[in-house]
């Protein structure tokens, strides 16, 4: 699996090489627009993340570009500016997906997993993590060949916890993700616990591993050994 | 007081002073010219009179008016003097003395010597002056009269390019900046004035513009910094041998980067509204919105015991930007949900184009009309950023809705009228 990482910022773009690297990514990365436009025009990639603000050049025009050429490539935005022009005019062109920053490490790879994912680029449509089985077309559930009935949020969550499966996530990054930009307005720390709490519970009864380690301060790690 | 006005008195003042002086001037000046005037008849019936001894056989008085009072008389012993007089006359007629120029001479002819008296009236002093305040009495009277026509007449014609600036200025509001032009007009004062404004009102518009821009652009600078923190806190999480307190500290550096990007993340939108930037208006169902986004946050109705009592029955549509109205109808309801008591209870009401929100809570501990200031907050409500309310109030005030709030029965009350 082969990502193209746009991004000026060297520290940002530091960070984000080696999260996704230890995910078992291939990154590459460019740092202006001309060599961006040189890699995405050389080499293909499933997934390409690209900044909208970079030194010569704008993100949306490489965006262009990939789809002029008929690239089948992921394309995500990643921009400091959260604003819906960018978003509509991103979209517009053909990028798949927008995330603003700051955005979540964990946020961005569960985007990743879920556009390539869409795109099928695995051949193979669901997900298995041992004894759950997660079909995302049909937002379903099985463990153990056994279907488990289970809310919106909790299965957003399960689905969260897998594509992050053995990292720590926090309860933040958490709440982020089910509840988007209302998380911080509310106090939504209770919230997980609710949902979490009600999600193990499901899984256990049907006979599934408690994967969900809490980690003391911080929030949780769905640890699958191996 | 208009300065019209002050200039009329400006010019009486300084116009009457002038005029009596000039009054009278002229006054010594017809008096001294008709004393000459007199003078020189009175000279001229002298030659006459001179003639007249001349063709006198033997010396006689000669009586030339009928009051006897002009005469030729032979004298001897001539002791009164000669030359010109003021003096009096009465006048059988009119029955009072008036004044008189008398001139009195010696003429000798043929070893006789005459004394020639002769007295012609002139007009009174009196009578002079009054004539002269009369006339400039009426010169002040057409000259007051002639201000006041010349001036409203100014008023109407040399001014109005001042009155059409004033009101133009009075309109002007710096968010419709490009709808105010100060015209170009013939007048040199007038029209250096509106450049002066138009160069004015441009500059203080690119101020605003650079001010506004300015804080976008820094919080949007600030956007990157905070993913490099949150990235690299991320994968400092991830560290095996971490402990409890380590943890701890992460927790609080999370928290702490999760409100400052709510922060910033605010006031991009609080300056993206007040810059209005979102310019695509829909029609929009306020009864739909409020459903879809009360349900959203049944989760958190239930998990706060907070009874919600929703009589959407009269919808109101309402033409604005759908993000704008979801922001709007989110902020206040969140706003009651935060800002409640435990087991407390949120009432929304929609009708008449009002959409009210109320929910129990203790009284606020700031003024009221602070209410809806930036950073201004109830301190009961530690976690609150302090714009809710400003964002609030900037999407009211971009489409001409009004937002009111007060306390009573122990329910605080939101009404946003959206007329």
């Amino acid at each position: 699996m082969k990502i193209l990482l746009i991004e000026d910022e060297p520290e940002l773009r530091k960070s984000i090489k080696l999260y996704l690297h230890q995910e078992g990514y291939v990154v590459e990365s460019a740092s202006d627009f001309v060599k961006a436009s040189e890699k995405a025009g050389v080499y293909d990639y499933d997934c390409i993340l690209v900044d909208i603000t970079l030194p010569k050049g704008s993100g949306l025009d490489i965006v262009k570009q990939l789809k002029e050429s008929g690239s089948k490539a992921g394309i995500i935005i990643i921009s400091a500016k959260n604003s819906s022009g960018d978003k509509i005019k991103g979209l517009d062109l053909g990028a798949d997906d927008y995330l603003a920053k700051p955005f979540d490490l964990a946020e961005l790879n569960s985007r990743i997993k879920a556009l390539i994912r869409r795109r099928n680029f695995d051949g193979n449509k669901s997900i298995v993590v041992n004894e759950i089985t997660i079909l995302p077309e049909q937002r379903q559930v099985n463990v153990n060949n056994e279907p488990v009935a289970l809310t919106a949020k909790e299965y957003d969550l399960l689905l969260f916890f897998i594509s992050n499966k053995n990292r720590v996530v926090s309860k933040n990054t958490i709440a982020e993700h089910l509840w988007g930009d209302d998380s911080d307005q509310m106090d939504s720390h209770d919230f997980i616990y609710v949902h979490l709490r009600n999600l193990r519970k499901k899984l256990i009864d049907k006979g599934c591993t408690d994967y969900v380690q809490t980690i003391y301060g911080i929030g949780y790690n769905f640890k699958v050994s191996g | 007081m208009k300065l019209i006005s002050k200039t009329l008195i400006y010019y009486l003042l300084v116009s009457l002073p002038l005029l009596i002086i000039a009054g009278l001037l002229s006054y010594f000046l017809i008096n001294s010219e008709l004393k000459d005037g007199t003078d020189e008849t009175l000279m001229n019936e002298k030659v006459n009179a001179e003639r007249l001894i001349q063709s006198l056989k033997e010396p006689k008085s000669i009586y030339l008016s009928s009051d006897s009072l002009e005469n030729i008389i032979p004298c001897t012993d001539c002791k009164l003097k000669s030359g010109f007089i003021d003096t009096s006359i009465y006048n059988s007629v009119e029955k009072e003395n008036v004044g008189a120029r008398m001139l009195r001479s010696y003429y000798t002819f043929e070893q006789n010597t005459y004394q020639i008296t002769l007295i012609k009236t002139t007009m009174e002093e009196e009578e002079l002056l009054e004539g002269i305040l009369a006339t400039f009495a009426l010169i002040v009277g057409f000259l007051i009269m002639s201000f006041v026509i010349v001036n409203w007449l100014l008023s109407k014609t040399l001014w109005k390019p001042f009155y059409s600036t004033l009101s133009e200025l009075n309109k002007y509001e710096i968010q419709n900046h490009e709808q105010h032009h100060f015209n170009e007009v013939n007048t040199l004062e007038f029209n250096q004035l509106n450049v002066a404004l138009n160069k004015m009102m441009d500059k203080i518009y690119s101020d605003y513009q650079e001010q506004k821009e300015f804080t976008e652009n820094a919080s949007h600078e600030m956007q990157t910094p905070l993913a490099i923190i949150k990235a690299n806190l991320s994968l400092l999480m991830q560290s095996d041998n971490l402990k409890e307190d380590e943890m701890n500290r992460l927790q609080i550096i999370e928290n702490t980067i999760k409100k400052l990007a709510s922060l910033n993340k605010a006031l991009i939108l609080l300056s993206k509204i007040e810059n209005n930037q979102f310019k695509e208006n829909e029609s929009i169902s306020i009864k739909q919105f409020t459903s879809k986004i009360t349900d959203n946050y049944i989760d958190l109705f239930q998990s706060k015991d907070i009874t919600l009592e929703l009589n959407l029955s009269e919808d109101v549509i309402v033409k604005m930007n759908p993000t704008l109205a979801e922001i709007l109808l989110t902020n206040l309801i969140q706003n009651a949900i935060r800002h409640n008591n435990e087991k407390g209870k949120i009432i929304i009401e929609l009708k008449q184009n009002q959409f009210t929100i109320s929910n129990s809570g203790e009284p606020l501990t700031i003024p009221q009309e602070h209410l809806f200031i930036r950073f201004k907050k109830n301190d009961a409500s530690k976690d609150s950023l302090g714009l809710g309310l400003s964002i609030i109030k900037g999407i009211v005030k971009t489409y001409g809705f009004r937002i009111n709030y007060d306390y009573s029965s122990s329910l605080h009350h939101f009404q946003v009228n959206f007329n």
